[in-house]
């Protein structure tokens, strides 16, 4: 018996000695093919470039919004073939020329294939003719109807977003059941919130930065438009000059106005400070009780969403109650793209349902198509039921004459760098009498 | 000696192991060298190799700056000899590289661009002094496209006057073009750095390439986590002076090789970051084969030393399988050699005992004969001498036999002869023997018989009353005058129906035995010795043979003692029963069916009243005279056809109580008296009739022969004496050996006999042959003997084409003593073996029986 086992030995070890010289000759063999040692690599012919904001980078930290936006791109890469070249512009400062200001020059040279554009860019751009009609694109019979509303100029479809992006106030709900608030409806409920955080010691109530801020004033000026039920002719009345932006625009002025005047907004930190840069070290650390961004921010791994407190996120104060802003940010094609069709082609792809789906599932937000429905984080929970009544105020509106995202946000920006709300109102009627001559001009 | 076998094959191992465990480790240092070696010069020409790549990009660069600065020049000159210079600038229509030309003319703070609106030097920064050639060149800024640039200006020098300066924005895009769009496989990072403002102006565009960092110096250093102050400073004073940077530092976990490469004097600079994996590539290929080689020997080397630690282990244990057989043989060697010697000095003993127990009776013989001679005359004198001969030479002929029975049984030839016996007759025999030697010694002889269900048995009753014999004679040899000796036979708890189990036991209250003598007391060639038996002859060789013969007959035999106090012996044997043994017919013919036993013994009754039931014969017990006469005057006194009292122990009363029995019963029903053997026969009370005495212990067989006799004595049958008389017999003797024959010869003239002698078994055919009819009664048969020897003499004769050849009683008269022997003459057609030397006694009845029956 014991021989026996001695034999197995052996022959195992033989074996694994077999097996030895086998590997070592598979891994040491091999034979070039040919005199010629350069061996003929495959030249990606097809690459489409695309422009795309950038933050400040963290060390060895993903951003999972742009990560969602990357499968999508992978997915469209894997599909067609392509190289999706990025290219990015992130200020410096807010001396910098803006995200927007760079896009809009990129666009007008035609220097890239796709952007990602702010709603005021996209009107800017749509208008100016700079951008393909993407209305004959598959994935556009998908969408939205408030979304293709937001992103059609002129009747041309020129933009379509991943996601639906709103706008909302992000609550420290802990501080505010310290002081035993009530969330805030209207922007009365808000004020007398800040005043008693301001009494009881908290510096600045509100963090906000040179972006965001635009928010409180869309909520309050569009709330009875948007949601009055006369919508279109309102808008037609404001295209046709008939009625005025200031006179829209004029109480959610007064409203900041006052949050400066009594400090329950820091506007000179604010002026200067890039989006969650500014404020959001301090809404962490729970030294301000409430910040604005957008949905994505709440979601976990990004801005906001690790918070050691309960957090809310609700919508802007306004006669109608809590009011999500949504600007719409989204994908366009340069009109005199370099790989036009190429860069249709992977728009195609990367707001195909499918790519809408992977887009939300990772990043956890309203998505544009009516076939894509996802779960958001509890903290969304107020705004997404707001959103669901069908309640919330278009940041951008590609149908007004007057783009609203950018203009609102530089008049702020100016609001906080000390000019009365008289001057902002003049400023929005002469933007309206311009518009309304580029009109005239154009026509 | 084991355990320093053991050490040193531990001792050997140690240093082996060691020397294993250095020449890996050497082996490991070596490779770790070499491995280590390679890594580091891959690393160096890496290091080196990046280098050349950096100073290869940045040759390219800086020869684009070049040509773009000639290039200038030379539209310079053109518009010096154009006759509209702000014409020939309209006119310029933007490429990929130049994307604005622009145009002022000297003193004036503003001028014309080709793209129509009005130029000027705001916004554009030349105050670093920084120059391509002999062109100034701007810091990099965000050009009207959105994407990085630089402007150079060039003086319009018309006939040797500067008449304007000519500038022209470059974009950085121009220059990614002409650069590799990757290296080191496309691992390694490559950004433009503008000098003086530390943006980025040219970056990756590859996807997951932005988390690189990309809007400047500090984002970078943030990006890839480059945080060390000393080492930031380093590289700064490094930019400041224009000079290349190169240093290691992990990007995302990743040990990475960062440089920043100055270009065109440390205007922009090339920055990124090579990972060292991407660097190392082939070193690393180098290592992973060098570790593979080492794996792979490694695993060849232990698999041979599995190899060999398996084939160590087997030839262990072989070595260690045959140290032992070596010592089991050398202590069975030991042990054959102490057996050797102490058979040796047994038999040395055993001759030494043997030439003294031979020699004293040999000397008595010897000595007698001499006295024989000298006193021939003295008839007194001669029978006294005769008789002590006879005595001297019966003690030398048990020697033999002895000797003869051990060394047959130590040869393996005994076999046993078994038959049918009854324990009567057993115990009968031994009694006979052992009781006249008790009586010599003064000593009691206590025989009991219990439990045993069956009289008849089969056995060797030779062999069987040779065991007996055997420790019996010892007993009475070895208990002093005046003491007992008890012989038991106990019927034990049967194991098979088929086979009486019974316990023999024999004691005695003598000298007892020592427990060292105890243990040796089975072997052969051992005799108790000490001053008190020393007086006892014996061979030694009885006990040995009685084991050997009890454990032939598969039972077993024990011995207790005690020194001064006696001595036990037990012999359990099994022995089987014979089939239809009972008779119960004679039990009707002689008309008993009921007896009266008065037995104060209940053991004894119960054995009585057993085996009398096997015969249908019914037993009545009787405790007592009273009881017993109470019963034989009751109704039930008629029935009894028998009456058995014992009467042991009871003297003059038994007499006494035997005539109440007496007169309480019919004159003719037989009354026996249970007795012991010693009892004095003969007394008038038991001459009377109807009476007679039935020796205990009680056997159906000894009862019924003593029934037959009373029977026989009723009836006025007097048996007839069978005496050995052999008065007017004839023989023929074959015996060759001439003092055997004269023997003989003499014996039976003694007996009124005659006999003729021949010399060998041929005469003795040709003798018997030439016979008359009935001329000899018998043929005595030597069976050694020359020329023809008895067993064929036997044959020839009942071959004979005689009558009597058949019938003639042919004896056999032989040394040879053995069972075989027996078988053998008995089978050559002889009727009988005697032993010589010879029984006359023996011979008488022997012959008396064959001769006489011929009659």
């Amino acid at each position: 018996m014991d021989r026996g086992k001695d034999k197995k030995r052996v022959k195992s070890a033989a074996a694994c000695l077999a097996g030895l010289a086998a590997f070592a000759m598979l891994a040491c063999g091999g034979k070039p093919n040919g005199a010629n040692l350069i061996t003929e690599e495959e030249d990606s012919a097809r690459v489409v470039t695309m422009f795309s904001p950038m933050e400040k980078t963290e060390p060895n930290v993903d951003n999972i919004a742009r990560s969602a936006a990357d499968k999508t791109v992978i997915l469209a890469e894997k599909k067609l073939g392509v190289r999706v070249n990025y290219v990015t512009y992130t200020a410096e400062n807010y001396q910098d020329k803006t995200y927007d200001d760079v896009a809009l020059d990129r666009a007008r040279n035609d220097m890239d294939d796709i952007y990602l554009l702010n709603p005021d860019v996209i009107k800017a751009l749509g208008e100016e003719g700079k951008l393909m009609d993407l209305s004959g694109l598959e994935c556009a019979k998908n969408l939205r109807d408030v979304v293709k509303t937001a992103n059609t100029v002129d009747g041309k479809l020129v933009a379509i977003p991943q996601e639906v992006v709103a706008y909302g106030l992000f609550i420290n709900k802990d501080m505010f059941d310290r002081y035993k608030l009530e969330l805030p409806e209207t922007p009365e409920d808000f004020l007398e919130c800040c005043r008693i955080f301001k009494e009881n010691g908290i510096e600045t109530p509100v963090g906000a930065n040179r972006w965001w801020l635009e928010n409180f004033v869309l909520a309050q000026a569009y709330a009875d438009l948007y949601n009055g039920g006369n919508t279109q002719a309102e808008i037609a009345a404001l295209n046709s000059g008939e009625s005025k932006y200031s006179d829209y625009m004029r109480p959610g002025f007064e409203f900041l106005k006052e949050m400066i005047d009594k400090g329950y907004v820091d506007a000179k930190k604010a002026y200067v400070s890039e989006a969650i840069e500014g404020e959001g070290p301090d809404f962490l650390a729970q030294k301000t009780p409430i910040v604005m961004a957008y949905w994505g921010a709440a979601n976990t791994e990004t801005a906001y969403g690790d918070a050691d407190f309960e957090m809310l996120v609700i919508g802007f104060p306004s006669s109608r109650g809590q009011m999500p802003v949504m600007p719409m940010t989204g994908f366009a094609v340069g009109a005199d793209a370099e790989h036009a069709q190429d860069a249709m082609d992977v728009l195609e792809v990367m707001l195909s349902d499918e790519a809408l789906q992977i887009y939300a599932e990772t990043n956890r937000v309203i998505s544009p198509s009516n076939n894509v429905e996802v779960e958001c984080v509890p903290a969304l929970k107020p705004l997404k039921d707001r959103i669901e009544e069908d309640v919330f105020v278009l940041g951008a509106n590609a149908g007004m004459k007057l783009e609203q995202w950018g203009n609102t946000c530089l008049i702020v920006r100016e609001l906080l760098n000390g000019a009365t709300v008289e001057e902002c109102m003049a400023e929005f009627d002469r933007l309206q009498e311009e518009s309304m001559g580029n009109e005239r001009n154009t026509g | 000696m084991k355990k320093r076998k053991e050490t040193g094959t531990t001792d050997k191992g140690i240093p082996l192991l060691f020397s294993i465990i250095l020449v890996f480790a050497i082996l490991g240092v070596l490779v770790f060298s070499v491995s280590h070696k390679i890594t580091r010069e891959m690393s160096a020409s890496a290091i080196q190799n990046l280098s050349e790549t950096l100073d290869l990009i940045k040759a390219t660069i800086e020869a684009i700056l070049n040509k773009e600065a000639e290039y200038q020049k030379l539209m310079a000159e053109e518009i010096a000899r154009a006759e509209d210079p702000e014409e020939y600038i309209r006119a310029y229509n933007k490429n990929r590289t130049m994307v604005k030309l622009s145009f002022i003319w000297k003193g004036k703070t503003e001028g014309i661009s080709n793209t129509g609106e009005a130029f000027s030097e705001e916004g554009l920064d030349f105050s670093a002094g920084d120059m391509v050639g002999e062109l100034f060149i701007s810091d990099s800024y965000l050009n009207y496209m959105g994407t990085w640039a630089y402007t150079m200006k060039c003086p319009v020098v018309k006939d040797g006057q500067e008449i304007a300066t000519f500038y022209v924005e470059y974009v950085y895009d121009s220059l990614d073009r002409s650069l590799p769009e990757g290296f080191y496989n496309k691992k390694a990072m490559l950004y433009i750095m503008d000098a003086k403002t530390k943006r980025l102006v040219m970056k990756p565009k590859g996807m997951g390439e932005r988390n690189a960092g990309h809007l400047n110096l500090e984002d970078f250093y943030r990006a890839n986590d480059i945080q060390d102050e000393e080492l930031r400073q380093e590289v700064e004073e490094c930019l400041e002076n224009g000079k290349n940077v190169m240093f290691y530092h992990n990007i995302r976990n990743k040990k990475a090789l960062n440089y920043m490469w100055s270009v065109n004097g440390g205007t922009v600079y090339l920055i990124g970051y090579v990972p060292i994996e991407a660097i190392q590539q082939e070193g690393k290929t180098v290592n992973q084969n060098i570790f593979t080689v080492v794996a792979v020997m490694l695993i060849a080397f232990f698999l041979c030393c599995i190899l060999y630690y398996f084939n160590q282990k087997e030839q262990n244990r072989i070595r260690r399988e045959r140290e032992k057989e070596r010592e089991i043989h050398s202590i069975q060697l030991a042990e054959a050699l102490q057996a050797a010697q102490i058979a040796s000095n047994s038999k040395t003993m055993f001759l030494s005992n043997m030439s003294h127990d031979i020699r004293t009776p040999m000397n008595a013989v010897l000595g007698f004969t001499t006295l024989l001679a000298r006193d021939a005359e003295n008839p007194d004198k001669v029978r006294e001498y005769t008789k002590k001969i006879a005595a001297s030479g019966q003690h030398l002929l048990s020697l033999i036999n002895d000797i003869l029975d051990v060394s047959k049984i130590e040869s393996g030839k005994v076999v046993l002869n078994v038959g049918v016996f009854t324990l009567n007759d057993l115990v009968s025999s031994v009694d006979a023997i052992i009781r006249p030697m008790a009586k010599a010694r003064e000593q009691k002889f206590h025989v009991m018989v219990t439990g045993i269900r069956h009289e008849t048995l089969m056995g060797d009753e030779t062999r069987i009353n040779q065991v007996l014999i055997n420790l019996l004679s010892n007993a009475v040899k070895y208990t002093q005058p005046g003491g007992n000796v008890w012989l038991r036979m106990i019927g034990q708890k049967q194991r098979s129906a088929q086979y009486e189990h019974i316990r023999i036991e024999v004691e005695d209250d003598g000298y007892g035995m020592t427990p060292e003598y105890l243990e040796k007391i089975f072997d052969a060639f051992t005799r108790a010795e000490n001053s008190t038996t020393n007086k006892v002859q014996g061979t030694g060789l009885g006990m040995a043979i009685t084991k050997n013969i009890v454990e032939l007959m598969g039972g077993a035999i024990d011995v207790s003692s005690q020194v001064d106090k006696g001595s036990l012996f037990r012999v359990d044997l099994e022995l089987k029963i014979p089939e239809g043994q009972t008779d119960k017919q004679f039990w009707k013919e002689a008309g008993i069916s009921r007896i009266l036993a008065v037995e104060s013994d209940a053991g004894a009754c119960q054995d009585i009243r057993t085996w009398m039931a096997d015969e249908e014969v019914t037993v009545d017990i009787a405790q007592g005279i009273e009881e017993a006469v109470h019963l034989l005057q009751g109704a039930a006194g008629e029935k009894y056809q028998m009456i058995l009292l014992d009467v042991e122990g009871m003297g003059e009363d038994g007499i006494q109580a035997a005539g109440e029995i007496r007169g309480a019963v019919d004159a003719g029903i037989p009354i026996l008296f249970l007795a012991a053997n010693d009892i004095e026969e003969g007394e008038g009370t038991l001459q009377a009739q109807q009476m007679g005495v039935l020796v205990k212990p009680f056997f159906v067989s000894a009862f019924k022969a003593k029934v037959l006799e009373l029977q026989e004595k009723g009836g006025g049958k007097e048996k007839e004496a069978e005496s050995g008389n052999l008065e007017g017999l004839y023989f023929l003797a074959a015996e060759d050996n001439e003092i055997n024959a004269e023997i003989l010869s003499e014996i039976i003239s003694m007996e009124g006999a005659g006999c003729e002698v021949v010399e060998n078994g041929k005469l003795a055919v040709e003798r018997f042959a030439h016979s008359r009819a009935g001329e000899f009664d018998a043929i005595l048969m030597d069976v050694q003997m020359p020329v023809m020897n008895g067993y064929d003499a036997t044959r020839a004769i009942r071959a004979l084409e005689r009558q009597d050849a058949k019938e003639i009683p042919i004896i056999a008269m032989t040394a040879n003593a053995f069972a075989e022997d027996e078988k053998e003459a008995l089978q050559a057609g002889m009727n009988v073996h005697l032993a010589k030397p010879i029984d006359v006694e023996l011979l008488k009845q022997v012959i008396s029986q064959y001769a006489k029956g011929r009659e």
